[in-house]
This record gives C-alpha cells, sequence and structure tokens, in this order.
C-alpha cells in the first residue's frame, strides 16, 4: 500500500509544472554551487600549498642571521581545509584561513572574506550548504504544502477514506512520495557532488571522506524529514492549500532566514565579544606588568638575579649563556599565558554563543543541521579553535628554539649573532592533522542532541496523524 | 429494535456473492444523527438487498448525505447503527469500507493522473491487490471508457467520464455495496441514461445500490425502491414497480409539504 501511494505522489508531483520549475531551479542552483564549491577549494588549496611551499624556501634559505630576528621575521601557518569544506565553509570567511607566526605576539587569523565581500557578492556566495539548509525546504513545501489540503479541497481524500486507507499509511506514503520527487533533484546532485569531489581531491581523499560524507548525507536527509514531516502536518490540517501554504512559507522565512539572525543576535546579546581593539586592548593591558624581554624593570631586575645566582657569577657579561635571550624567552612565556587566558574567554565566549545558537535550534532545525554540517565538513569555531592551538603551539616551538639558540651560543648583548642555516633546517614544518570526526562531532554535542530532539519530534507527529478531516 | 428486512431480491438481480445476508447488505437501523439542537437523522431504518437499488429522494438537508456519510464512517451516528453486509461500520470501519464503492455527484480524481492511473491507484488501496493493465482497462470499457481516453490525464475528463471511472473503480473493488451521493446531478441526459444503464449492469451482478438523489425521473428508472426522506425522517417507502412517474412526483410532493 505504502509503495502504491508513494508511487501516486511522486507521479502527481513531477507531472505539477510547480514542482517542476523548482526543482529544476535548485537542482542548477545546486549543481553550479557544488562545481563552483570544488573548483575554489582545488584553487585554494593549490594557493596555499604554493605560499607554504614557498615560506619553507624562504625560511630555509634566509642564511645566517640572528635566532630572535628569525624568530620576528615569521612565518605563515595556513588552516588545511577538508575536503568537506567545499561543501560548506562554515565559519572560514569570517574566522580566515591564515595566521601570521612571530615572536611576541599571537595574532589573530587574517584574509577574511567576509571582511571584504559586499553585500551583492553574498547573495553570489551560495554554498552547497546553504542550498540545502535554505532552498531545499523551499522545494519540500511547494511539492508538499498540498498533499493532504489539496485532496481535501478536491474531494480526492474523501475518496480514499472511502477505501478505507489507514490515514497513518497515506502520511508515510506521502513522506515516501515526497522523497522520491526530491530524489530527483537530490540523487543527481548527489552524484555529481561525489564527481567533484573525486575530481578536485582525487579519488582516495573522497574514499577517506565517505565516513564524513555519509554522515553528512544522514544529516541532510533526517533535516528534510523533518521539513517533510512538519509540511504534510500543516497540510493535514489546513483547511485550504492556500492556508497551507501560507503557514508553510511563513514557517519557512522565519525559522530559516529571521531565526539564524535572531540566534546570532541573542547569543551576542547573552554572551558577548569584545571588538578586535577592545580586545587588542585587553591584550596589550594583560601584557602590562610582566617580564618584558626588551625593556628594563623589575622583573627583569628579579630574573638577573635568579640568573646570577644560577650560574654563580656576578654580572650578565660573565654568564655563559645570553641572558638577553633568557630575557626575552621569560617575556614570551608571560605573553603566552596573557594569551592562553585572552584568547581562551575570547573562544569559551565563541563556545557559549554556539550554545545559544544550538538551543535557538529547538525552535529552528536549521540551527543545529547548520552547526552540525560545519563539523563534519571540518569548518566550525570549535575546529577553528582546534587549529589555531596548533598553530600557536607552533609559533611558541619556534620562538623558543630561536631564543634557546641564542641564549647558548651567544653573550650577553651581542646581538651581531648570526645562527647558521641548520638552525632554520631544524625547525620542522608546520603540520596540521584536523581532529577526528569522533572529536568534531563531540563539539557539536548540543546541535546533536537537539536535532536528535527534531527528529523524534518529526516521528511522532507523523505518527500522530491518526485520524484525517475528509471534508 | 426492530431490524428491517430486505424484500427478496427482483428475479432480475443476479445472486449475492459472497455470504447470504438475511437481513440485508446495507442495513440503517434506527440511525439516529444530532448536532446540537438540530436532528439530522432520525431513528433511520432501511435495509437495501443484493440486486437492489434504493433511492433516497429528499430536499437539501433532508438528511441523505448524511445517511450515506454513517455508512461510509465519516459520520458517527449520535445513535442507532449503519451495517455493510452484516458488519457495524462503528464496529469495523476498514472491513465495511472494503466492501463499498463510493460515487459522490463528482467523482474526485487526481487531474495529473490518467483515468487508468486513478483507476489503479483507487482500485489497489480498495483491494489491496496488484492489477493487470488489461484487467483495469476490461473495467473502464465495462463502465463506458474506451481506451484511448483512458490515457488521458483526469484534468480533461468531463464530469460523465468521471462517473464511469468511478464505476469502473467500484467493479474492480467487485464491491458488495454502492452508495452513490446525487450521481446524476449536472448530467445531460445522454450521460444520465448511461450511467442508469451502468447500475442496471452492477445491480445485476448482485451489487446492493443506495442512492441519494434529487432526480425523481432517475429514481423511478433506476431504483427498486424508494425512500422519502424529511428532516432526517423516512416518511414513506415506495416500490417503483407499483407506481408511475407521476404518483411518485405527486407522493412526494405531498410529502415536501406540512
Amino acid at each position: 500500500m505504502l509503495a502504491v501511494i508513494a508511487r501516486k505522489e511522486f507521479l502527481e508531483m513531477t507531472r505539477d509544472g510547480r514542482f517542476r520549475w523548482a526543482a529544476v531551479v535548485t537542482a542548477l542552483l545546486l549543481a553550479a554551487a557544488l562545481t563552483a564549491g570544488a573548483v575554489s577549494w582545488r584553487a585554494q588549496r593549490a594557493l596555499q600549498a604554493q605560499a607554504a611551499g614557498q615560506m619553507r624556501e624562504f625560511w630555509l634559505n634566509q642564511g645566517p642571521r640572528n635566532p630572535h630576528s628569525a624568530a620576528h621575521y615569521g612565518l605563515w601557518a595556513f588552516k588545511p581545509k577538508l575536503t568537506l569544506a567545499y561543501l560548506d565553509q562554515g565559519v572560514d570567511p569570517y574566522t580566515g584561513v591564515a595566521a601570521w607566526l612571530e615572536a611576541h605576539k599571537q595574532n589573530e587569523f587574517r584574509f577574511r572574506p567576509a571582511a571584504d565581500a559586499s553585500a551583492v557578492q553574498r547573495l553570489g556566495d551560495w554554498t552547497a550548504a546553504g542550498i540545502l539548509q535554505v532552498l531545499v525546504p523551499l522545494l519540500i513545501i511547494v511539492a508538499g504544502f498540498g498533499a493532504f489540503a489539496t485532496e481535501r479541497e478536491q474531494g480526492t481524500l474523501r475518496q480514499l477514506a472511502s477505501l478505507g486507507v489507514p490515514a497513518r499509511a497515506l502520511v508515510l506514503g506521502k513522506v515516501l512520495g515526497v522523497g522520491g520527487a526530491l530524489g530527483l533533484v537530490l540523487g543527481p546532485a548527489a552524484v555529481l557532488g561525489a564527481i567533484t569531489l573525486a575530481l578536485a581531491a582525487g579519488g582516495p581523499a573522497l574514499v577517506a571522506d565517505l565516513p564524513r560524507l555519509a554522515l553528512l548525507a544522514a544529516v541532510y536527509l533526517g533535516y528534510f524529514l523533518v521539513v517533510a514531516a512538519a509540511t504534510l502536518a500543516v497540510s493535514a490540517r489546513a483547511r485550504t492549500a492556500r492556508a497551507a501554504l501560507v503557514v508553510l512559507l511563513l514557517g519557512w522565512a522565519s525559522t530559516t532566514l529571521v531565526m539564524p539572525r535572531l540566534a546570532a543576535g541573542l547569543a551576542r546579546r547573552a554572551h558577548p565579544t569584545p571588538s578586535a581593539f577592545a580586545f587588542a586592548q585587553a591584550v596589550s593591558a594583560d601584557l602590562t606588568g610582566g617580564v618584558d624581554g626588551h625593556s628594563p624593570g623589575e622583573d627583569i631586575e628579579r630574573l638577573k638575579a635568579e640568573t646570577l645566582r644560577k650560574y654563580d657569577v656576578a654580572t650578565v657579561e660573565a654568564l655563559p649563556v645570553n641572558f638577553d635571550a633568557i630575557a626575552m624567552q621569560q617575556g614570551e612565556e608571560h605573553g603566552n599565558a596573557v594569551f592562553d587566558r585572552q584568547f581562551g574567554r575570547l573562544y569559551d565566549t565563541y563556545r557559549a554563543q554556539a550554545r545559544v545558537h544550538a538551543l535557538a535550534g529547538l525552535v529552528a532545525p536549521v540551527l543545529p543541521v547548520r552547526a552540525l554540517s560545519m563539523a563534519i565538513a571540518g569548518t566550525d569555531v570549535e575546529q577553528h579553535r582546534a587549529f589555531a592551538t596548533a598553530a600557536e603551539r607552533y609559533r611558541r616551538m619556534l620562538v623558543k628554539a630561536m631564543n634557546e639558540d641564542m641564549a647558548a651560543n651567544s653573550r650577553t648583548g651581542d646581538f651581531s649573532y648570526r645562527a647558521p642555516p641548520a638552525l632554520w633546517a631544524s625547525i620542522p614544518s608546520f603540520a596540521y592533522e584536523a581532529p577526528p570526526l569522533g572529536e568534531a562531532l563531540a563539539g557539536a554535542g548540543t546541535a546533536f542532541a537537539v536535532f536528535t530532539a527534531w527528529l523524534v519530534a518529526a516521528g511522532l507527529g507523523l505518527a500522530a496523524i491518526r485520524r484525517l478531516d475528509v471534508a | 429494535m426492530s431490524v428491517p428486512t430486505a424484500p427478496a431480491p427482483s428475479p432480475s438481480a443476479g445472486p449475492a456473492r459472497g455470504a447470504p445476508s438475511r437481513e440485508g447488505i446495507l442495513v440503517a437501523d434506527r440511525l439516529t444523527k444530532r448536532y446540537g439542537d438540530v436532528t439530522a437523522l432520525d431513528a433511520l431504518s432501511f435495509a437495501v438487498g443484493a440486486g437492489e437499488v434504493y433511492a433516497l429522494l429528499g430536499a437539501n438537508g433532508a438528511g441523505k448525505t448524511t445517511a450515506i456519510n454513517c455508512f461510509l464512517g465519516f459520520i458517527a451516528p449520535t445513535s442507532g447503527t449503519a451495517r455493510v453486509d452484516g458488519v457495524g461500520v462503528e464496529q469495523d470501519p476498514v472491513a465495511t469500507k472494503r466492501r463499498l464503492a463510493y460515487i459522490p455527484e463528482t467523482v474526485m480524481l487526481y487531474r495529473h493522473l490518467t483515468g487508468l492511473e486513478n483507476l489503479e491507484y483507487f482500485a489497489t488501496l480498495g483491494t489491496g491487490r496488484a492489477f493487470a493493465e488489461g484487467e483495469l482497462l476490461e473495467h473502464l470499457a465495462r463502465a463506458g471508457l474506451a481506451a484511448d481516453a483512458a490515457r488521458r490525464p483526469v484534468g480533461g475528463y468531463s464530469k460523465g467520464m468521471r462517473q464511469k471511472v468511478g464505476i469502473a473503480i467500484a467493479l474492480a473493488k467487485d464491491a458488495r455495496a454502492l452508495l452513490l451521493d446525487e450521481p446524476t446531478s449536472g448530467l445531460d441526459p445522454k450521460a444520465s441514461n448511461e450511467f442508469s444503464a451502468l447500475l442496471a449492469m452492477l445491480r445485476e451482478r448482485g451489487c446492493a445500490i443506495l442512492m441519494a438523489t434529487h432526480d425523481l425521473f432517475r429514481a423511478k428508472e433506476s431504483a427498486t425502491r424508494v425512500g422519502i426522506m424529511r428532516h432526517g425522517v423516512c416518511r414513506a417507502e415506495l416500490a417503483t414497480a407499483d407506481i408511475g412517474h407521476a404518483d411518485l412526483e405527486r407522493i412526494y410532493l405531498e410529502h415536501m409539504t406540512d
């Protein structure tokens, strides 16, 4: 019975001009987003690889140089994009993907496409995720708003009821029918997605990313089920198809367009983040009062006394090590503690905001879906934090190695010391492994719980349609 | 409680299929429906046997459609029962619907599907079995719809063509009983005649037919008995064989005035 109902729904929908047009437009947008996303992902990856290679080459070939000067010379660290990032760019356009690593400072990320984008450009920046989250639900509404309401208006529901078709079978059959019609759009899109993924990242990457791809597909299918369930539930209760359409369009606009912005505002209000200027000032104020390796002060004097005692000498000139380098490293340690505190607080605020977002998802299912999609694609705030932490760890290792080399191989006040190229080669290239899928999902735990609640609610909602008013 | 019994089927009626029903295939037993202070049906009782056509006559609001809705399970009676082939509608609505076919004033079909696809859909859902295309076309042909018309989308069908698909659904379901709600309303005389011929065919197959109509002429032509209803009450029950068209009209009008 279910197959019969589903087949009829599928036939009717695919013969309906409104659905055909909506499906064609959605499919074209999805195809364009997938292709453009894959091309852009590949170009960005090539650019990053090229820039990272050049950076390494400059680092290795910088010739004899004072290590501290080399630490100031610095390096770029690039956030490697997971393959699925071409489907969902997540927060990358807002956070940036390149960090400048240098002595004394934990810099904020740079090259944020969103900061340079015009309003018009933002309209053109639809990713596949955006289309799946916003436009496909609209397509489901177009396909399903009349599922019961039109049948009720036209009298076919009465005809069906006279046959003794159980409401539950009708509901499930219609869900399957809507799913089948949607498959006409999403099936080819999935194939195109796999092809573009394989072309952009290569076959082995496609295989390696299959679990993520499968999970991403499951999340979106679950989301579409939720939307389909809501659509059918409204259609089952609406007096007319027009009323069902109006209610559903209002619901769509408020949950997919208004709520995300509202949730962002709520999150900012509940957990305010400082402006870039205020953050820089807070870091600067926190740094003041600690050891500044470049300027004399009480802390430097205390460190000097400790160092002289340790080496049992009377003056810094008599030290077997370069006290300037020791002081600079001490300054680094102080700075590191400040950065851990300030950036830690900032990221904790982001995390709290993400939780508010996820909880707002109790009203708008697109919010937990968006969070899960970014987590699976490796482009959420948590994974940005993981990368930022790794880049900062690398910066500290590099600066420490420079300071230690300078301390060991030169004397206090001797800034003419030049380290040999072997020192540069002893510093490994920056390599970053994104957190595994389980860890990424754990970071989106609240969103996962809220999404599961939506799935359960959708199932219960469908099961609750036991009787259909035929007139 | 008195249970009305159906008169014996006319000699022209075919043998009833399935278990023989002593009380009639469609039985209204003191069927009452009240909406607040308004009584739509007031202890309505009748029985329709195999091969019988029972026409409920009456003005709008007389309770004809309410009676049909009680048999379909769309309305729960306030008291009394509607039975199909001995089974109470409220007791087992799915089983009773399996035995019924229903043709409303306008048979509602899916406009994007062809007549054949509509028949396949409703027949499969109504019987729970799959149909071969040839079998479906045969039912449609028997109902008077040619194969080329059957393969066209229903959006372009006339009311009469839709009625034929409705009859084909009843044939495919092999229904024990047929409920018709104003079936000839809006049909031209030729289509009405064709419809009457189809009813005669179903009658001969032993189908019990309950028809709600305003059309006295068609009731006299097609029905074996008529029940004249007013304010939810069956005022008179007549065997059409015993009266002429003019008698029926006179009696009907008498009951329509106080």
